[in-house]
């Protein structure tokens, strides 16, 4: 399979739409308004097994079934996560700079396939180059009929709202998004009820990730199918995969799901810088946590590393060689998810302080071994026991730096006697 | 009506309720900090974690406050995953908590001190240096804020935006930088500030007007009614050594929910510790004992019935109104009132008619008059005097008169003020002269002095205990009508003899009587008025 999400990668500024049309773009999208059903866009998305790129990796297609039938009782919506802020991953911003009317001609699609007539796309405060392009973009659809009150010269009503965020990594969490979509404080909803049944502005909606909606034009124009010939039997496709830490080429690759971690840090970003040593490696973004590099052999799908107690996440790979501690790395990660908890849940809130300030004693050589049990139990106090999954996110590099390079964190212990022993 | 389980037992309960609300009719505690009855509930504290049995796979463990009852459900209160849970909770949120209980007004009544002891560890592990934050900001003209000692349940922000309906309050901040705040520049502006203090579970909203007075376990609290205005919200009274010091709500769905508002709040501070009380009456410009004035009160109205206007106030409790209808009645030229409009009320409790009792007045029948209306009364040459239970209405009404109707003579029963001589300084050993320039003075008493009931807009009547001592010496308004009709030669034998007043109040009302002892504590809702004659 040719790749299909990265073609216009190595370009310099956005394609833009006359040449996007010379290059076939939008077939499939007119296409789709001019002679499908809802139920056939959402029956091919549901076959080709795609599964949601925002890390969470929920069936795109059945996310979608959920969304209400006719006789609708009021507008639903579709609300497209542009917020890509897990540390390690930039792949929604590779599409939205360099190929912005592939993320478009998805939103066309998607909107259909739940009969959405407005989409808000939630962009990512700090990416003011993807933002423009974007921008410039929904302004030449605007201009070529395929917005507006008759998308392609049908009856079908469409617009694009884009909306920028405001800097905080917890909107990206999809109810979090859609209070700040509304002008509301950054923090997730309790579900139920579920986006699908009260979402953006307390009407259904669909929170769908950057790069799933990039798949859907190539999905709908190929078939399931073919979309199932690649990757995994659970997780077909190709995935962006980031990489980036200590390594030649850092960037933005298009694998199939299930290629080997070593297979994208050595082969494709040519290996750890100056051909050094690796301490460690992130498969998926901060919150997947840390893997030895005796796990580099481990396939890059979703069940493959649950297998090993971690998780795909959004496939944001990080590098981190021999001359960093695990210790230094994990306080980075903790420090950032410490400052990036919405702060309303008190587990969370209190356990992302104290652990990051715990681990800021391993830093400066002033950890205890009563420690390593005050930290499982911040873990286990706050995990599962929250609104969001935020604690699950701080614990990922907290319990495998732990887990994986205790010794580490023992060499960093106080040789005093503790204050309170 | 869905029934459940509950560690073992069974209840039913309305569809709709949470298992908190649940568990409460079974007297089973499932503590919580943000939910709170009044308010939509968020799930964010983590404090009401229960599990929920499923036979055949391992205890769920969830929050209470947004899981609905349903039937069959089985819930564990004391599983050790919830148990854990809960504690796990009351660790973090004491991990950066001041603990400066000896010096903080809810010690003794706060949810995170009696949590801790019930649901909590004996042992912190927090070693941390703790975060430092304001601690006493005023936020509005009542309630000062110690962002160090919240817990930031947010309570307080939903009160503002979902009862007070006047947002006002906002979490700042992100993460363990949250803290609560006002706008920058704009403080609290409403008339439901005080209940913030309240809904607070832990000291970190304070009242100025109670701060540093008393620790909460060296007060006397008794049941009573706010005579603020007609609503009647069921209230509490904090007294210690005969002061009042705090007034609260008290929870009664039938009348004011949770809440009570400032104006209540704060005016029956004022009203309930009244300053420079004139203790003592006054007959013919001289100070006596109260004793003596309601002596001369009685010869007088006996001596010369059937002579003066006698204006009853909202602020008597019912029995008082029903012994002063039957003694007073008889002797007056007429029995009436002067209803008072409302005025500054708003959609929430306050109604703005601040005449606490005048359902009552309408329903036993007694005459309404309006200002002018009883002025002109009061101006006719057969009418040689008022005896009003308002001093102020007095005053208003004499100041009204005709010359030519000057000399009317006046009788005030009520609690006023001592009135100061404007040339105190000269006449250094006189410096006192009669309330109002009264004849007969009868110093009255508050309704916080005594047992009684008030039948409020809606037509609940509620018992109000006595919670103060009236002054050493004092003759109440009842003693004062006993009195009254004994020299009078009225009978009220049919009144005494009935068990009690509120008993033969409720007769008078045409209601089932029942004593005042037996009334519910959240009011008796009366069936509505039957005429009664007017005289
Ligand atoms: C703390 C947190 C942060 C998240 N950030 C993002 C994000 O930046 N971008 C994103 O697409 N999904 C993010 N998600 C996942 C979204 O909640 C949601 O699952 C996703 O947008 C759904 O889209 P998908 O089904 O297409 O993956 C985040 C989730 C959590 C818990
Ligand atoms: S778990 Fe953390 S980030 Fe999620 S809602 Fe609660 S406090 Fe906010
Ligand atoms: S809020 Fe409660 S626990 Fe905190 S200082 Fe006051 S009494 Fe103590
Ligand atoms: S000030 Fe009190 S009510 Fe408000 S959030 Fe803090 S603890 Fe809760």
């Amino acid at each position: 399979m040719e790749n299909y999400l990265s073609t216009e990668f190595a370009r310099s500024g956005p394609l833009l739409l006359a040449e996007a049309l010379n290059k076939g773009r939008y077939k499939t999208a007119q296409r789709v308004f001019e002679l499908m059903t809802p139920e056939q866009v959402v029956d091919e998305v549901k076959n080709s097994g795609l599964r949601g790129r925002g890390g969470a990796w929920f069936p795109t297609g059945i996310k979608w079934s959920f969304m209400p039938k006719p006789p609708l009782k009021g507008p639903s919506y579709l609300v497209i996560n542009a917020d890509e802020g897990e540390p390690g991953t930039f792949k929604d911003r590779a599409i939205m700079e360099k190929d912005p009317h592939l993320l478009l001609e998805g939103i066309l699609i998607g909107s259909f396939a739940i009969r959405a007539e407005t989409a808000f796309l939630y962009i990512r405060g700090e990416y003011l180059t993807a933002h423009d392009a974007l921008a410039t973009a929904i302004a030449e659809l605007e201009q070529a009929g395929f917005l507006g009150d008759a998308v392609f010269g049908t009856k079908h009503r469409l617009r694009i709202v884009l909306h920028r965020g405001a800097g905080a990594y917890i909107c990206g969490e999809e109810t979090a998004l859609l209070n700040s979509l509304e002008g509301r404080r950054g923090e997730p909803r309790p579900k139920p009820p579920f986006p699908a049944v009260y979402g953006a502005f307390g009407r259904p909606t669909s929170v769908n990730n950057v790069e799933t909606l990039a798949n859907v034009p190539a999905i709908v124009e190929h078939g399931a199918a073919w979309f199932k010939s690649v990757g995994t039997a659970q997780a077909p496709g190709h995935l962006l995969f980031g990489i980036s830490g200590a390594v030649e080429r850092p960037g933005c690759y298009e694998l199939p799901l299930g290629t080997t971690a070593r297979e994208l840090v050595e082969k494709h970003a040519g290996g750890v810088k100056g051909g050094k040593k690796m301490r460690a490696f992130i498969p998926g973004g901060a919150s997947t946590g840390f893997l030895p590099p005796e796990k580099l052999d481990v396939a890059m799908d979703p069940e493959s590393l649950k297998k090993e107690g971690t998780m795909l996440g959004t496939g944001g790979i990080i590098v981190i060689p021999e001359e960093i501690s695990v210790v230094d790395a994990a306080r980075v990660f903790s420090r950032f998810f410490r400052h990036e908890t919405c702060g309303q849940c008190s587990p969370c809130r209190e356990g992302s302080a104290w652990s990051d300030q715990v681990i800021a004693r391993f830093q400066r050589g002033e950890g205890q071994r009563e420690d390593f049990t005050l930290l499982e139990e911040i873990m286990r106090g706050s995990k599962q026991r929250t609104i969001c999954v935020f604690p699950e996110a701080f614990a990922g590099p907290l319990g495998s730096a732990i887990k994986h390079f205790r010794g580490e964190f023992e060499s960093a212990m106080t040789t005093q006697q503790a204050p309170h022993a | 009506m869905p029934e459940l389980t509950i560690d073992g037992r069974k209840v039913e309960v309305a569809p709709g309720t949470n298992l908190i609300e649940a568990a409460r009719k079974l007297a089973i505690e499932i503590p919580y900090y943000c939910y709170h009855p009044a308010l939509a509930p968020v799930g964010s504290c983590r404090m009401c974690q229960v599990e929920i049995l499923d036979a055949g796979k391992p205890p769920r463990v969830t929050i209470a406050c947004r899981t609905e009852a349903s039937n069959g459900l089985n819930v564990s209160t004391t599983g050790k995953d919830c148990v854990a849970a809960r504690a796990a909770t009351l660790e973090f949120l004491l991990a950066n908590h001041p603990l400066d209980c000896p010096i903080c007004d809810k010690a003794g009544e706060c949810d995170l001190q009696d949590f801790t002891y019930r649901h909590g560890s004996g042992v912190g592990r927090f070693t941390e240096p703790k975060r430092a934050t304001l601690k006493h900001e005023p936020i509005g003209d009542h309630i000062l804020l110690d962002q160090e000692r919240c817990i930031l349940c947010t309570r307080c922000v939903r009160f503002m935006d979902e009862y007070a309906k006047s947002p006002s309050l906002v979490v700042a901040g992100r993460g363990d930088r949250n803290v609560i705040a006002i706008f920058p520049g704009e403080p609290i502006h409403s008339n439901y500030e005080g209940n913030l203090a309240d809904i607070c579970p832990v000291g970190a909203l304070t009242l100025k007007e109670f701060r540093f007075k008393s620790r909460v376990w060296d007060l006397d609290t008794e049941e009573s009614v706010c005579t603020g205005c007609d609503r009647g919200c069921s209230i509490l009274l904090d007294t210690k050594r005969n002061k009042t010091l705090r007034v609260r709500p008290r929870v009664n769905l039938q009348v004011n929910g949770h809440f009570i508002c400032d104006q209540g709040r704060f005016g029956l501070l004022d009203a309930l510790n009244p300053v420079g009380r004139e203790e003592l009456g006054w007959v013919n410009g001289a100070r006596v004992t109260a004793a003596e004035a309601a002596s001369a009160l009685a010869t007088t109205l006996a001596a010369e019935r059937g002579k003066w206007l006698v204006l009853l106030s909202a602020r008597l409790t019912c029995e008082e109104l029903l012994l002063a209808k039957a003694a007073l009645r008889p002797l007056a030229k007429q029995l009436a009132y002067v209803p008072v409009a409302a005025a500054g009320g708003d959609e929430i409790l306050f109604t703005g008619r601040r005449a606490a009792n005048q359902k009552a007045i309408e329903r036993l029948g007694i005459t309404a008059l309006s200002e002018e209306a009883a002025a002109n009364l009061l101006a006719e040459p057969t009418t040689v005097g008022l005896l009003s239970f308002d001093g102020a209405l007095a005053a208003r009404l004499m100041s009204q008169l005709p010359a030519a109707a000057k000399s009317r003579r006046l009788a005030i029963v009520d609690v006023i003020a001592k009135a100061v001589m404007a040339n105190a300084a000269v006449m250094a050993n006189a410096v006192l002269k009669p309330p109002h320039g009264a004849e007969l003075f009868v110093p009255g008493t508050l309704f916080s002095e005594k047992d009684g009931t008030f039948l409020n807009v809606g037509g609940v009547l509620q018992r109000a205990r006595r919670a103060q001592r009236w002054p050493q010496g004092t003759v109440s308004e009842s003693q004062l009508l006993l009195q009254v009709a004994a020299s009078g030669g009225v009978s009220l034998a049919e009144l005494t003899a009935k068990p009690d007043l509120t008993f033969a109040l409720l007769e008078a009302l045409g209601q089932p009587g029942a004593m005042l002892a037996q009334l519910p504590d959240d009011g008796l809702k009366l069936a509505a008025a039957t005429e009664v004659a007017v005289a």
